[in-house]
């Protein structure tokens, strides 16, 4: 494979710096630097923006020339389950109350994995929501309603 | 007599009813997280952060702590029956530990480890006793400056003894160091990176982000594994060591139990990398090197001291400095700042039960480990029966409510998720995310020393290195550092932390 002449791993954490370092020296353009004798806010985020820069180029210099070095392919199922499911979750929680959040957040966790069987997770989700209702809201008071009515 | 007083003074504390129930839940829970592989006392310490609000300090703290020490007690448990480490710190017990068991001598081997990790946590709890106030005499001389620079050895320290490549996790801690700037700057009250965003007005909670990186991103990267299947390989019997095994333990125990001590301490110590450090003492020492890996009692015995020994001095710079060892004890500067208590050397004086009753707690809390695993073993044992793919949802499913319940807004859930996949990329590039919580943690402390020294200095940064002490802890990084460069230090690093 021609792809794996860099240090890919290297190459995407230095880019990846590189890219936090930008964002930040753009973001805090408007904030005043100040002086070191008598810091503004902006001096502290724009300093370490800087080193981060300096390491980003250097990592990303290094993947350049060193290698070859692969990253192991990206699966998706298991970042789409697990995030899909967070997301969800964030999504229901506040209009949906805990007991929809939670089952749903099981059932789309679950898809994540291969191995998952159907009505196991059904019965597992149902139990778990009873649990996590019981446990975090009768005996730790979280302040969520359990329904969405 | 002050050391006794202040033990009295812990002990009083702890023997409390509701400390001891909450010490007894953190080392349960710490148990259970230690026996199941793929879930640490890190992501496990997160989540149960928002809901030690309502406690009092001491009963937090207390609950946390036993989180942490339970969890090397459960993950030796493991390692002995089913040659998987429940925690990175019980990888070596793995090597003589499940040998052991192979040879039908599981019971001993269990034994030996809970009681080396007992005596370990003992005498461990007296050198805490011991060591916490002189230092924290020194450090209440601190000025602006020192406390400038004894952050700065904390963070590198913590990052050339720690796992993984020096650059990279330097370069993380610098990025937890941005992060932690986010929010309101509290000098000016001028909303740094918030992008308009009013939840990020105080800051990154790092509770999301420590659950994200530790807890969701390594779920996301065991499921791309294959499942590995779990067989206790052995049926329980006699459980009392026998007397040749004692003796043959107790030197191990020893060593282990000093070595363990004194690695906890410095930054970056913690339990993993002593196990590892006394695995290879006892192997050294031995008069016949090659029983080792074979089932060596002493293989079992110094590791376990060691690491038992470790997570709990590595307390010591959190509690009389205010700075972390470890990830994990960034966690605990957290939940003392959700108390409203602000972490540093004055904390040993303005709050003396607090300090001394979790040391304290730490002696109760071995006990009762001593009790819940031994007798108890075969229950912790059937929870490895409890299968990968209906154990990760609800691991999910509780980082987001616990997440979710630490201000009560759906903004931090969201922010986890994105913590989540940034932490999958870091384990993609091979990048510790462990570094990036100290920088993230001790972020806003750096940033209002250094100011604050700057200002006295009239923004000459030499005063950093004129004033002694803080020349001193400069000189040792640079000294760290230098060392680091040459390739002698680095290929014996390489070597300790691989072995």
């Amino acid at each position: 494979m021609t792809r794996r002449r860099f240090d890919w791993p290297d190459l995407a954490f230095g880019a990846f710096l590189i890219a936090v370092a930008a964002g930040t020296l753009v973001a805090t353009r408007g904030l005043n630097g100040g002086t070191a004798a008598d810091m503004g806010p902006g001096y502290m985020p724009r300093a370490i923006a800087l080193i981060l820069l300096a390491f980003g180029l250097f990592f990303a210099g290094r993947g350049l020339l060193r290698g070859p070095v692969g990253i192991e392919p990206v699966q998706l199922r298991p970042i789409l389950g697990v995030g899909v499911a967070v997301g969800v979750f964030a999504l229901l929680i506040e209009n949906a109350g805990l007991a929809l959040a939670s089952f749903a957040a099981i059932l789309i966790a679950a898809a994540a994995s291969r191995e998952s069987r159907f009505f196991e997770v059904i019965v597992f989700g149902l139990a778990v929501t009873a649990g996590a209702v019981l446990l975090f809201i009768k005996a730790l008071a979280l302040p969520v309603s359990i329904w969405p009515w | 007599m002050e050391l006794f007083d202040n033990l009295l003074l812990g002990l009083s504390t702890a023997l409390q009813w509701n400390n001891l129930f909450y010490c007894l839940i953190g080392v349960v829970i710490g148990t259970a997280i230690g026996v199941l592989p793929g879930i640490g006392p890190i992501p496990t310490v997160a989540l149960l952060l928002p809901f030690t609000f309502g406690l009092a300090p001491a009963s937090a703290l207390i609950m946390l702590a036993g989180i942490f020490y339970g969890a090397q007690y459960g993950g030796s448990t493991t390692a002995i029956l089913v040659n998987v480490p429940g925690e990175t710190s019980s990888v070596v017990t793995c090597l003589d530990g499940h040998e052991m068991a192979k040879q039908g001598r599981a019971g001993p081997a269990l034994a030996i480890a809970a009681i080396s990790s007992f005596f370990a946590g003992t005498v461990a709890t007296v050198v805490i006793a011991v060591l916490s106030l002189p230092l924290a005499a020194l450090a209440l001389k601190f000025t602006a400056v020192e406390y400038f620079s004894l952050l700065v050895l904390g963070l590198f320290a913590a990052v050339i003894l720690a796992h993984g490549s020096v650059s990279k996790s330097l370069a993380m801690v610098f990025l937890g160091l941005l992060i932690g700037t986010v929010g309101i700057d509290v000098n000016s009250g001028v909303a740094r990176m918030t992008f308009g965003v009013p939840a990020l007005a105080d800051g990154l909670d790092f509770v999301p982000v420590a659950m994200g990186l530790f807890g969701l991103a390594e779920i996301i990267a065991n499921l791309e594994r294959p499942a590995v299947r779990q067989v206790v390989s052995q049926k329980l019997r006699d459980l009392i060591p026998s007397r040749a095994d004692l003796k043959a333990a107790f030197p191990a125990m020893l060593r282990g139990t000093f070595i363990g001590s004194a690695l906890g301490v410095l930054p970056g110590g913690g339990a993993a990398l002593p196990p590892f450090t006394a695995y290879a003492l006892e192997k050294k020492l031995a008069k016949d090197p090659s029983r080792f890996g074979k089932g060596a009692i002493e293989g079992v015995a110094g590791p376990e001291a060691a690491n038992n020994a470790g997570a709990q001095t590595s307390f010591i710079p959190l509690l009389t400095l205010g700075i972390p060892a470890n990830a994990l004890m960034a966690l605990m500067i957290g939940a003392l700042m959700m108390q409203g208590i602000q972490p540093g050397p004055q904390v040993m004086t303005e709050q003396p039960e607090l300090v001394w009753g979790v040391i304290a707690s730490m002696w109760t809390g071995n006990l009762m480990l001593l009790i819940i695993n031994l007798p108890l073993v075969g229950l912790w044992v059937s929870m490895l029966k409890i299968p990968y793919r209906l154990l990760f949802p609800a691991i999910v499913l509780f980082c987001c409510i616990g997440t979710y319940g630490i201000s009560n807004s759906a903004f931090n859930v969201w922010l986890m998720l994105g913590c989540a996949v940034v932490g999958y990329f870091f384990i993609k590039v091979g990048v510790e995310p462990a570094p990036l919580l100290l920088g993230l943690v001790l972020g806003p402390q750096l940033e209002e020393n250094f100011r604050r020294a700057m200002q006295l200095s009239d923004g000459d940064p030499s005063v950093f290195v004129t004033r002694p002490i803080s020349a001193l802890l400069l000189a040792i990084v640079a000294i760290m550092l230098l060392a680091m460069l040459s390739p002698a230090v680095l290929k014996t690093r390489k070597r300790a932390l691989a072995e």
